[in-house]
């Protein structure tokens, strides 16, 4: 077992450089994050009719995603039961069945085994057809459209899970009637650890006037003052999220279309507040025209207001495997969501401006721990720990400005819980305390080693 | 068939039964051998200046691995595209590798574009020629990294007002579903 208390110091804001590379530690991981977290799977606007289905990751595993006969939707291994061989090499389409190369099994869009070569002559009919269908993924849901699954039977619901993190979710999810995503995937190779991009994504306002200062300076508009992290205007500039599961965001409020800056989005954006303001409130109201980096945990990760959303699939400690598609709302016109669409790919699509930029620090971040006298380090990510508290009006923990590492130490903290915990029975018990070593943090190891 | 077709992209064919002549062939060969010594220059604005047509349209689209018996459309430049380009996007990209403040390249990277298999074709438009070649990029950068990208080109070629040729259609495409490279930040 992994030591992860060395691994992680929440209350002090310390990270060990292991994270980000251990063999250890990642397959720990595949069992007790990506084992038991709902994972990110498909919007259900990608799979709308009966037999429609999407292969993806969970964690390593490989399922297919299948819309079934009464609308419902399953996940399946995508894994013969027969010989193990994968039974579905498509990105998507519309399958009645799904029939096996190796030796012909077949299996039915809700994966039971539906026939088999020669089922008489070779197994003289003795084979249990009603015990090798494909295995199911023991929970599948959706949260307005978006669509998760988790192997874990024993894991919170989808809505519990999301816990705090569904209400602002709604801010963009529901404020104007629902979102949906735009595919297929962009598909690429990154070779870091999963975990650089995601809290990279969770909350790091930081890099983007320093990592993107080349994107930013063309980019023109408000924005621009940011490139060379030049001096910014902080207060109540926006503010960090974190909330119980390690989801969590940074937001730039009235950043909606700051880095696209394109003025029909934004004229869309803001015409909407009334009536967001009416279903929603104020708060967040005054969220949906912000703009968001932000993390669902373990491994998913969307920019609202850049539209941009993402999922690092894991493939080994040092490479994963980025899909990129991008967020719409089902209210904007053909015409907007086809202008956001081509803006969302040209900023972090595979060929982006923005994107080259973030893939060479994910990279370094992982492989300068490949010495094992680096590994031996710590990360430090106490930025704006000072002033993380509670809110009045606001669920989680907030930090105080959008340049803050609040939703980073959110991040690590239920990572470390998880990786600890036997169980979700013992994630449970620390349902109450969970905010106590986030907030109230003066910098407690100003001075400890890097 | 799952294959992006150029139909979708310009009503303007090559015409297959109308191959270039030797002179005409050797121009074009002559633009795609100046085209990648730009870039393996790194001279992206002269590249942009000198050959590509203002009414570009510059596309790399996904293709998904889809059954043999999928009927579904191919994609077309109103689907998401890795690159769906005119000449400002282009020149948008060109912009910010000149600011002086692209980190990843710096120190510069290396890339290396070898192009063949030119075929070059008349069209029903006389001043469009219709081009297919195949392409292979060797990028090396920070000391070990290293990619290769394979790709087809399906290009329209147009002879501007000065007898110039420019890049006026080009659709690329790439033999990897997953790319594998942390980003296709090279004009291909
Ligand atoms: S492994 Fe699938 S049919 Fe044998
Ligand atoms: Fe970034």
């Amino acid at each position: 077992m992994v030591k992860v208390n060395e691994l992680v110091d929440v209350a002090n804001g310390i990270q060990s450089k292991r994270v980000f590379w251990d063999q250890e530690v990642y397959e720990q991981e595949l069992e007790r994050v990506f084992g038991r977290c709902w994972l990110f799977l498909t919007h259900e606007s990608q799979i709308p009719d009966f037999g429609d289905f999407v292969t993806a990751y969970m964690g390593e595993d490989k399922v297919i995603v299948v819309r079934q006969k009464d609308g419902s939707i399953k996940a399946l291994l995508n894994s013969c039961t027969h010989r193990g061989n994968q039974v579905c090499h498509a990105d998507s389409g519309n399958a009645k069945a799904f029939t096996c190369n190796y030796h012909g099994w077949s299996f039915g869009a809700d994966g039971a085994l539906a026939a088999l070569p020669m089922e008489q002559s070779a197994y003289y009919g003795q084979l249990d057809r009603s015990k090798v269908g494909l295995r199911e993924v023991a929970k599948v849901a959706s949260y307005r459209g978006f669509v998760f699954g988790c192997f874990d039977p024993a894991a919170p619901s989808l809505e519990d899970y999301l816990g705090d993190m569904a209400w602002y979710l709604d801010t963009w999810m529901d404020g104007t009637g629902g979102a949906e995503l735009v595919g297929p995937p962009m598909k690429s190779i990154l070779r870091c650890n999963w975990k650089v991009p995601a809290e990279n994504f969770i909350g790091d306002g930081y890099h983007v006037g320093w990592t993107h200062a080349a994107a930013i300076k063309i980019l023109g508009g408000p924005l621009a003052g940011l490139a060379g992290n030049a001096e910014f205007p902080l207060d109540d500039a926006g503010l960090q999220v974190t909330t119980r599961h390690g989801h969590g965001f940074g937001v730039i409020l009235d950043g909606v279309g700051l880095i696209h800056d394109d003025p029909a989005y934004r004229e869309y954006a803001y015409a909407n507040v009334p009536a967001v303001t009416e279903k929603l409130g104020e708060w967040r109201a005054k969220l949906y025209t912000g703009h968001w980096n932000a993390g669902i945990f373990p491994n998913c990760s969307y920019l609202y207001g850049t539209n941009t959303f993402k999922v690092w699939n894991p493939r080994g400690p040092n490479e994963i495997e980025v899909w990129t598609w991008t967020l719409v709302e089902k209210a904007m016109s053909p015409e907007l969501k086809a202008e956001v669409v081509k803006q969302a790919i040209h900023t972090f699509g595979t060929a982006g401006t923005l994107e080259s930029d973030d893939g060479e620090n994910m990279e370094t971040c992982t492989w300068s721990n490949r010495g094992p006298q680096t590994r031996k380090g710590v990360m430090n990510s106490q930025m704006g720990q000072i002033n993380d508290g509670e809110h009045p009006d606001l669920p989680g923990v907030i930090g105080k400005n959008f340049i803050g590492e609040t939703s980073y130490r959110g991040f690590y903290r239920f990572w470390a819980e998880l990786m600890q915990a036997q169980d979700w029975d013992a994630v449970r018990a620390n349902d109450v305390a969970w905010k106590e070593p986030l907030i109230g943090g003066a910098v407690k190891a100003a001075g400890r080693a890097a | 068939m799952n294959a992006p077709t150029l139909q979708a992209f310009s009503p303007v064919q090559p015409d297959e039964t109308r191959p270039a002549e030797l002179a005409l062939h050797h121009e074009v060969t002559q633009f795609y051998y100046r085209e990648a010594r730009l870039q393996n220059r790194r001279q992206a604005r002269q590249w942009l200046e000198t050959l590509v047509d203002p009414d570009v349209h510059y596309w790399l689209p996904i293709v998904e691995d889809r059954f043999v018996r999928d009927n579904r459309a191919a994609p077309t430049p109103q689907d998401p595209a890795i690159y769906n380009d005119n000449y400002a996007d282009l020149s948008n990209r060109v912009d910010r590798l000149e600011t002086g403040l692209v980190w990843m390249e710096d120190p510069p990277g290396r890339a290396r574009f070898l192009v063949n298999n030119i075929e070059v074709y008349h069209t029903a438009q006389e001043e469009l020629l219709g081009t297919y070649c195949n392409v292979h990029v060797y990028r090396n950068r920070r000391q070990r990294d290293e990619t290769h990208h394979f790709y087809g080109r399906e290009d329209l070629l147009r002879r501007d007002e000065s007898g110039q040729l420019r890049l006026f259609r080009r659709k690329i495409m790439l033999d990897q579903r997953v790319v594998l490279d942390k980003n296709l930040y090279l004009f291909l």
